[in-house]
């Protein structure tokens, strides 16, 4: 019979206490500046904006950001239909201002330029961040999206992620479906090519790869099945057989922490991408919490807040985000629960589905 | 994706640190030399080259977000691209400005999709531009620009000639590298080069048994040229597989690709597989063992319906995972136990006898007891 402040003392010792404070001062950093060393992530700065935001979401810590400057800043991000809609196939939301578009936070028609084009991750972030602020997507031109949509799939049921073209496999068929989740439709895509897709990249060890005859990974595997429940199809897809062996493939990856595949080292976001696929497959209570909950801890940044990748390296908004989800499928306490398909909180999720039930009575 | 581990981010790319440019302060030093020296420095210094172009800022509106606070260098560079990408400037210098504008962001999607626009519209070497984005992928292995704009022109100019052993090259400096491995099966496919490839998964796996990559490459490969449907390959393959075992015994690769081989045919018709691997049990005992003889018992239970002879090993097999060789899966293979039991019986003849057959589809549904 210990002390709850004893108990505090003891895993304060073994640094295994959860800083609060600090990740939720990481995140507001986050929003703010970023030093020339993350250049490279200008294309994806809404990527960004959906890890602090998603991130202080599950820290129950919004109330810290300004949810009405952010929600124009997003929606300035958005593709939209020209006056004559000839851009319709490119619509849906760019990663940054990178192009050099004028700024226009969705108040009118948008401006022509050859090169603007929307992004299928950044729509997806964008979409996510506008329903954690708690805006009811009333600015989103829906059909617009849906078509940009469509215009990203390839005849293999995978998707680009530009209309200009890009590298395609399963992380952006997991863009594509939380994107026709979040609209509510699935126009957006042809389901049964997608799933051919998944079906295809199922590895020989029942693990799921980018693409087929590529080595199964714990990222694509996530991106699979947690589509595969948004479109309401896992057990149609899978059998039972089929999914337990997808069950021993995840589960294995637990080596404290997890990793991505097999003989490779622990990587701090594997807890999410892993841990989620297991709780979308009803096991994740069957695996070693203590152990999972010590390898994330492990490497959090004691100092600066934030989470790493491995213990002693320096923590970034990706890995933060995904070690704060990791705990929190476990039911680490002071973290709000996330949808393990959607990845966003449960009470985010909560009021998506609020706004489906307006949308549908509205069409009716 | 950055440093992978891969892909270590399915949506995002790996926002890890090192991955990033660091300021180069050689180049700021020889820019106090009056020498003609090329690229970047040309455009920071003589801008009368420039005159006729507006930058065009990025604009974020009234309370940006996530902004990056860019050198002055960086943001005239970019102020210039915008302006060429507004114009749709199809010119030398703007074919020289997307090689500043990767070297201080390789990740910038639209800058090389301009490049490939104007890699066309001026007709350039396509040679030179292999040369060109092998030393960039070289620096920069972990980027998912570098490796689409390569396939670009190798389809461009029709030539896969240099491909294997770039790739090569690279994976002799990460083995486990996703994005080689995925250009290396492109190029396989696409232009039908499937020889040598199993000589050279053989020497990766000779160097590092262990690499799960390897592994992969290798059921890539059979399964595209020779299949495993021939039962002399499948034998071939097996005992590969069991000799490489015997080497390193705790290696999930191999006791995966077992598994995997003999998924299709049922471990359980596979003459004497359950001798060969009990066999192994004294001198090459692991997780992985013990696991695949509980797949095995169940897939004979399975088929010949002998519930009784050998569910009760199964479950002792899943009792000793859980207890001493998987420790860390403890209650994941106490719940493999469970429904097994609640399939097939427990193996205790006077319970078994009470129980129906189990159907023989594979369609079984889980019948998992509530837990609390």
């Amino acid at each position: 019979n210990i002390s709850t402040e004893q108990r505090k003392a003891e895993s304060s010792d073994e640094q295994e206490d959860f800083l609060r404070e600090r990740h939720v001062r990481f995140f507001q950093r986050c929003l703010q500046v970023l030093p020339e060393r993350y250049a490279p992530y200008e294309t994806s700065r809404l990527t960004i904006v959906f890890f602090a935001l998603s991130g202080l979401d599950v820290l129950d810590a919004l109330d810290v950001v300004d949810k009405p400057s952010l929600i124009e800043w997003i929606y300035s991000l958005q593709v939209l239909p020209t006056d004559d809609k000839s851009n319709l196939s490119r619509c849906g939301f760019r990663g940054s201002s990178h192009i050099g578009v004028p700024y226009n936070s969705s108040k009118g028609p948008g401006a022509p330029h050859t090169y603007d084009s929307g992004h299928v991750a950044m729509t997806y972030t964008g979409l996510a961040c506008l329903i954690i602020l708690g805006d009811d997507l009333s600015r989103v031109c829906r059909e617009a999206c849906l078509a940009g949509l469509r215009a990203l799939q390839l005849e293999d049921g995978s998707f680009y992620a530009v209309p200009e073209g890009s590298e395609n496999d399963m992380r952006f068929v997991y863009c594509a479906a939380c994107i026709c989740f979040m609209l509510d439709d699935w126009s957006g895509m042809d389901r049964q090519r997608a799933i051919d897709y998944i079906r295809r990249s199922t590895s020989y060890d029942s693990g799921i790869g980018q693409g087929a005859g590529l080595e199964s990974h714990g990222g694509s595997t996530f991106c699979a099945v947690a589509s595969l429940c948004m479109m309401g199809n896992l057990q149609e897809v899978f059998s039972e057989r089929e999914l337990k062996r997808i069950r021993r493939w995840c589960i294995l990856r637990q080596q404290n922490g997890f990793h991505g595949r097999p003989n490779k080292p622990v990587d701090t976001c594997y807890s999410f991408w892993v841990g989620a696929t297991l709780e979308l497959l009803d096991v994740f209570q069957y695996t070693n919490f203590e152990k999972n909950r010590s390898y994330i801890l492990s490497t959090q940044d004691r100092l600066v807040g934030g989470f790493a990748k491995w213990p002693d390296s320096h923590p970034d908004p990706l890995h933060t985000y995904f070690g704060i989800c990791g705990l929190s499928l476990m039911g680490e306490a002071e973290l709000q629960k996330v949808h393990p398909a959607l990845n966003i909180s449960v009470r985010a999720f909560e009021s998506l589905r609020r706004l489906h039930e307006a949308w549908r009575q509205k069409s009716t | 994706m950055s440093s992978v581990e891969e892909i270590s981010n399915p949506v995002a790319e790996n926002l890890e640190e090192d991955g990033v440019e660091e300021e180069n302060t050689v180049e700021e030093a020889e820019m106090e030399y009056e020498e003609p020296v090329k690229g970047g420095y040309i455009f920071y210094r003589d801008r009368k080259e420039w005159a006729d172009l507006e930058p065009v800022p990025q604009d974020d509106g009234p309370n940006p977000v996530v902004k990056i606070a860019y050198s002055e260098k960086c943001k005239y560079v970019f102020d210039m691209f915008r302006a060429l990408l507004k114009n749709d400037e199809k010119s030398e210098r703007a074919f020289a400005l997307t090689a500043e504008a990767i070297e201080l962001n390789a990740a910038n999607y639209t800058v090389w999709h301009y490049r490939r626009v104007l890699l066309q519209a001026l007709d350039k070497d396509l040679r030179e531009e292999m040369k060109y984005i092998t030393a960039i992928i070289e620096d920069q292995p972990k980027n998912y620009q570098v490796w689409h704009h390569r396939r670009m022109v190798v389809e461009w100019l029709n030539d896969p000639s240099e491909e294997l052993q770039f790739v090569a090259e690279i994976l002799s400096q990460d083995a486990k590298n996703y994005h080689a491995w995925q250009h290396r099966q492109w190029v396989m496919q696409e232009y039908k080069l499937w020889d040598g490839e199993l000589e050279y998964v053989e020497e990766l796996l000779e160097e590092d048994v262990r690499n799960n990559s390897a592994w992969n490459q290798r059921h890539f490969v059979i399964s595209h040229t020779s299949g495993y449907s021939d039962s002399a390959i499948l034998e071939r393959e097996v005992q590969y597989t069991l000799k490489q075992i015997k080497k390193a015994p705790h290696n999930e690769s191999a006791w995966n690709y077992l598994n995997g081989i003999l998924q299709d045919g049922g471990l359980s018709s596979y003459p004497g597989l359950l001798e060969q691997v009990t066999e192994l049990q004294d001198t090459c005992s692991s997780p992985y063992l013990t696991a695949f003889l509980v797949d095995l018992y169940e897939d004979i239970t399975k088929i010949y319906k002998k519930n009784r002879h050998h569910s009760k090993p199964v479950i002792k097999l899943c009792k000793l995972l859980a207890e001493e060789k998987d420790t860390i899966r403890r209650e994941y293979w106490n719940y493999v136990s469970r429904s097994l039991q609640n399939t097939y019986g427990s193996g205790d003849p006077v319970a078994s006898s009470s129980d129906p057959p189990p159907p023989s589809s594979s369609q079984q549904p889980d019948t998992e007891p509530s837990d609390p």
